[in-house]
């Protein structure tokens, strides 16, 4: 107590001194519990946000395969060089341009473009620097771990599709969802987010939600530095249902190979099983490869073929079956003459009506290709006698033209399982339309309708479903590529975090065929005529195969205006048929686009799928397409 | 300088400093074996501390008065040492040439040291006086006595430390009679001008961009690049905040500091750590620890025998204090991030050396307060 005699208030000082100690204390401890007490739960949220990352696990796309199980469509690992974050803060990253350019076989510029791409993201776990490593490359990588620590090989499911062209407009191709996508409702309901894959036309897109997977997630502590800590939690994913599909990649194969030996290679051909609407092959020409799409949207040389792919004036990316619409020509009159029988215009006792060599229309003759006097149905269908459908389309009027397309269904869609299936024009749709612009509906539009020109352009698909109803007693199938979904077992557990569902195998679900009215006499008559075009000094006569009844009908749309012959504007050649004629296992359609006479180009065309049809199927033995629908019958 | 250990010693000895100065390092090592389970940072604070309890019992047996006779000769010594940094014998850590390597001795950092020599300088030299107010000359003398351990630190260069220096002269000249009115004078106008200085230095471009944005981490938080200089201000009180009221109990697996996410959780940031694993608790109790730590020594002061006895120990109390306080409040996101260890906690040998150094000063001054 020797020190406070001196003065100065000197233990008052130390007191104070203290005092100010306590309270920097006590301030510390006052926003401690602001911090731990109070807001306690939000920082340790913001803790948690910050080390969990989902790091998704891809789930396999189901496969497709045809008839037979022979594969369409499949999945692929593809390895990508990856570059890690981590040890490229080290490192000063221009110094490796050259090396990783020699090392992948890159350009230099490239090379740069990537890194810049890096140098704009300070937080990332790895990012690509080329995509579907070569083996090579995985070796250079692998080799030269300790020279590029920054370098890792990742495996990635990639679809693949090995026919490459082949049936790419029915199989379609997948991508990266689009951010428009999923924006919609419809894709939000189903979970998807960014970066996900999804089906784009075709079977990959009207099947998406059955051959898409579920995926799965490992859910992990990262550090600082984005690097995975410690593993939490995973889900595995669930795979995608293998999609059986009732294609013959047989005859798929035949069809593609006749179209594109054609003079324009352009066209398509159909094939169905007529007693159910399986379809057995759909190709298009020109056709794309799907593959392009699926690795080469992110490469530029990529988006070049892409972009030239959009541009063809061919139109490779348009399926002309189901997206096409041309005029029927002299295929018409098949669905005609069901209808000049059922409407009572003609009967099958007296079907007759004058050819004349053509016909007048005030002012204007159109002719005939030749003067068939008065011929019966059958031997106007079998010569295609233009006079007798003049004929018979005027006196069933344009209201009964109207009342065949209603009845044929050429105004509705087919009902085909693929995206993006057009609708087909016909008088129905054209009347108000003519009759708004040029005050009335005129008798010639109604002889033009009557072959298959002027107001009627219709779609492939539309077409061979009625004409293969002819085969069996005028039942129209809707066609359809699904024959199986295969089933997926449950992943998980039940009622726990990441359980998906089993599911469940299925075919397709027949919707009632449309019955087409007509007696067996009528339809006897029809095929009669139709038998002859092949077998009986028809049009088509080159392409009979003996012990092999074809029923079919040639069609030559004039694709300019009609009269005239435009240079490139060749007609359209059809051929629409099916066989065996007295019972029906197979039904082919061919049209080329512009290259002339029905029965010289699209009849041929036709033969090489019964042909590979036959080679298949040879007669004299049992059992056609499927025995148990054909025994049914 | 060894003492004879004699009973009266014993019974005088100040244990419940003493032991309060151990556990508190104690309790230190446990948070840096929580900061990085698996680097060896506590083993060596353990070893560190060690040496520290030899070197605090050498000092507390010591006659303080003999010390504080000898300081010009420790301050000089000091100030060569701190000289020694800034030749090549130097070590460059993090852009600071703050440490010196010796043979046999080792790395040490010679400004937490030199505080020990400053206190006893300017102990002598105004323990010396009579009494009456603070003259002008007392004022630049000490002004001087700070001068060269201040500007040999600047030139590391390293502001935190330096600023832990500036409490021990204010220590002094409070207690040596400065008038209260120049007191409020200086600490209004600190007020003023430490605001005004930022933004002139702003301004003039004086202020270094990562120390404007560490400024700003604390104004305004948000707006500040979460993965620039502000990250250690928003790391820091997510993990306070995430240690809630008990903490996480060492769950390393989503610890903050394992997790990298907490910058330098071993030493600036060791607070933090406590916090996130002791949660509120622990922290208050360690507030709670430090407080009595503080009183217990200013205890010692008021019934120290002489001057200079009550000088050196008030200037350890106030430095001590300030120290806590910038680091704590660096770690609750209140002041800007300054490297400032916390005093018994933070790893490093040189600091904890000089804490149990210090405070082995104040427990020979207590044992020997009725020796006359």
């Amino acid at each position: 107590m020797k020190l406070n005699e001196q003065g100065q208030n000197l233990f008052a000082r130390i007191g104070t001194i203290q005092v100010v100690a306590f309270v920097l204390l006590t301030i510390l401890g006052v926003r401690l519990y602001y911090l731990q007490v109070v807001q306690g739960a939000y920082w340790a949220e913001r803790a948690e946000n910050q080390r969990i990352r989902l790091i998704p696990i891809p789930a396999p796309r189901g496969a497709i395969f045809d008839r037979n199980g022979k594969i369409l469509v499949d999945s692929r690992p593809t390895y990508n060089v990856v570059l890690s974050n981590e040890p490229l803060k080290k490192l000063d990253i221009n110094d490796r341009v050259e090396d990783y350019a020699r090392g992948l076989g890159l350009e230099t510029r490239y090379v740069v473009e990537r890194l810049n791409l890096i140098k704009k993201q300070n937080d990332f776990e790895t990012m690509v620097l080329k995509e579907n490593a070569t083996i090579g490359d995985i070796s250079w990588v692998e080799s030269h771990t300790l020279e590029y620590p920054e370098l890792r090989i990742e495996l990635q499911p990639q679809r693949f599709y090995p026919l490459g062209t082949v049936m790419a407009h029915v199989l379609g191709y997948v991508g990266e969802i689009s951010p428009k996508q999923l924006e919609s409702e419809e894709w939000k309901a189903k979970g998807l987010r960014p970066g996900d894959i999804i089906g784009k036309g075709g079977l990959e897109e009207y099947y998406d939600e059955f051959l898409r997977g579920r995926p799965g997630y490992r859910k992990v502590i990262v550090d600082s530095r984005g690097r995975v800590q410690s593993e939490i939690e995973v889900v595995q994913p669930q795979a995608g249902q293998d999609l059986i599909t009732t294609v013959d990649l047989d005859l798929q194969l035949a069809a593609e190979q006749k179209l594109s030996d054609t003079p324009t290679k352009r066209g398509t051909i159909i094939a169905e099983d007529p007693n159910n609407g399986e379809i057995l092959v759909m190709a298009s020409l020109p056709s794309f490869d799907p593959n392009i799409f699926v690795q080469g949207s992110k490469t530029p040389e990529g988006r070049k073929q892409i972009a030239a792919y959009w541009q063809d004036e061919q139109r490779p990316l348009f399926n002309r079956a189901i997206q096409g619409r041309y005029p029927p020509g002299s295929t018409w009159k098949i669905p005609e003459s069901v209808a000049g029988l059922e409407q009572g215009v003609i009967t099958v006792a007296h079907s007759n009506l004058a050819c004349g060599g053509g016909i007048q229309i005030g002012n204007k003759f159109t002719r005939c290709m030749g003067n068939h006097g008065s011929p019966p149905l059958g031997y106007a269908i079998t010569h295609s006698c233009d006079g007798y459908y003049y004929r018979l389309a005027l006196k069933m009027g344009i209201e009964g033209i109207i009342k065949m397309v209603e009845n044929f269904d050429y105004d509705k869609r087919s009902g085909i399982d693929l995206p993006n299936e057009k609708i087909s024009q016909t008088p129905k749709s054209w009347k108000p339309i003519i009759e708004k612009r040029e005050g009335k509906w005129s008798d010639i539009r109604t002889v033009y309708s009557g072959i298959g020109q002027d107001t009627v352009v219709i779609t492939p698909i539309s077409h061979i479903r009625a004409i293969a109803s002819i085969g069996v007693r005028g039942r129209m199938y809707t066609p359809h590529f699904l024959k199986e979904f295969k089933a997926i077992a449950a992943m998980g557990e039940e009622g726990q975090a990441g359980y998906f569902p089993a599911r469940a195998a299925f075919t397709f679900q027949h919707p009632e065929p449309k019955i087409i009215e007509m007696t067996p006499e009528q339809n006897d008559l029809i095929v009669k005529g139709m038998w002859g075009v092949v077998n009986a000094g028809g049009t088509a006569t080159s392409i009979k195969i003996p012990g092999f009844d074809i029923a079919g009908k040639t069609g030559t749309a004039q694709v300019a205006e009609l009269g005239k012959d435009v240079g490139a504007k060749k007609d359209h050649a059809w051929f629409a048929s099916f066989a065996p004629a007295e019972k029906p296992e197979i039904a082919v359609l061919a049209l080329v686009e512009n290259v002339g006479f029905g029965g010289s180009f699209a009849a041929p065309a036709v033969k090489g799928v019964y042909e590979a049809y036959l080679l298949k199927h040879p007669r004299g033995e049992q059992p056609p397409i499927d025995a148990k629908l054909v025994a049914k019958r | 300088m060894v003492a004879i250990i004699e009973k009266r010693d014993l019974r005088d000895f100040d244990w419940l400093t003493s032991l309060l100065a151990i556990a508190i390092a104690g309790f230190g090592v446990w948070q840096i074996h929580n900061a990085l389970p698996t680097e060896n940072y506590w083993t060596k604070q353990i070893f560190g501390i060690g040496i520290a309890v030899v070197a605090f019992l050498v000092v507390a047996f010591s006659d303080y008065r003999w010390i504080i006779d000898s300081a010009p000769y420790f301050y000089v010594f000091g100030l060569v040492l701190l000289a020694l940094v800034l030749t090549p014998l130097g070590v460059e850590v993090n852009g600071q040439q703050a440490w010196v390597k010796l043979p046999v001795v080792g790395q040490f950092q010679p400004s937490e040291f030199m505080k020990i020599p400053t206190v006893l300088m300017l102990a002598k030299y105004f323990g010396a006086r009579r009494g009456g107010e603070l003259t002008l000359r007392e004022v630049f003398i000490g002004g001087a006595i700070m001068a060269g351990p201040i500007g040999l630190i600047m030139l590391e260069p390293d502001a935190g430390q330096a600023i832990t220096y500036f409490p021990l002269l204010a220590a002094v000249f409070f207690l040596s009679g400065i008038k209260i009115r120049y007191v409020v004078i200086l600490t209004v106008a600190i007020a003023v001008l430490v605001p005004a200085a930022y933004m002139v230095g702003v301004k003039t471009g004086k202020i270094k961009r990562y120390q404007q944005e560490r400024i700003n981490a604390i104004i305004d938080p948000d707006s500040v690049d979460p993965r620039g200089y502000g990250y250690h201000t928003i790391q820091s009180v997510i993990t306070v905040g995430k240690g809630g009221l008990s903490g996480i109990k060492g769950d390393s697996e989503t610890s903050q500091s394992v997790l990298k996410f907490l910058p330098e959780p071993q030493t600036d940031f060791i607070f933090a750590v406590t916090a996130e694993n002791t949660g509120f608790i622990g922290c208050v109790s360690l507030l709670l620890a430090y407080a009595l730590l503080l009183s217990r020594l200013i205890s010692g002061a008021r019934e120290a025998n002489d001057r200079p006895a009550m000088l050196v120990i008030m200037a350890i109390v106030t430095a001590m204090s300030f120290q806590i306080f910038i680091n704590v409040g660096m770690a609750l996101g209140f002041l800007p991030v300054i490297g400032v260890p916390l005093p018994l906690m933070s790893a490093g040998l040189s600091a904890i050396l000089t804490t149990f150094i210090a405070i082995g000063f104040a427990v020979s001054i207590r044992m020997r307060r009725f020796v006359n």
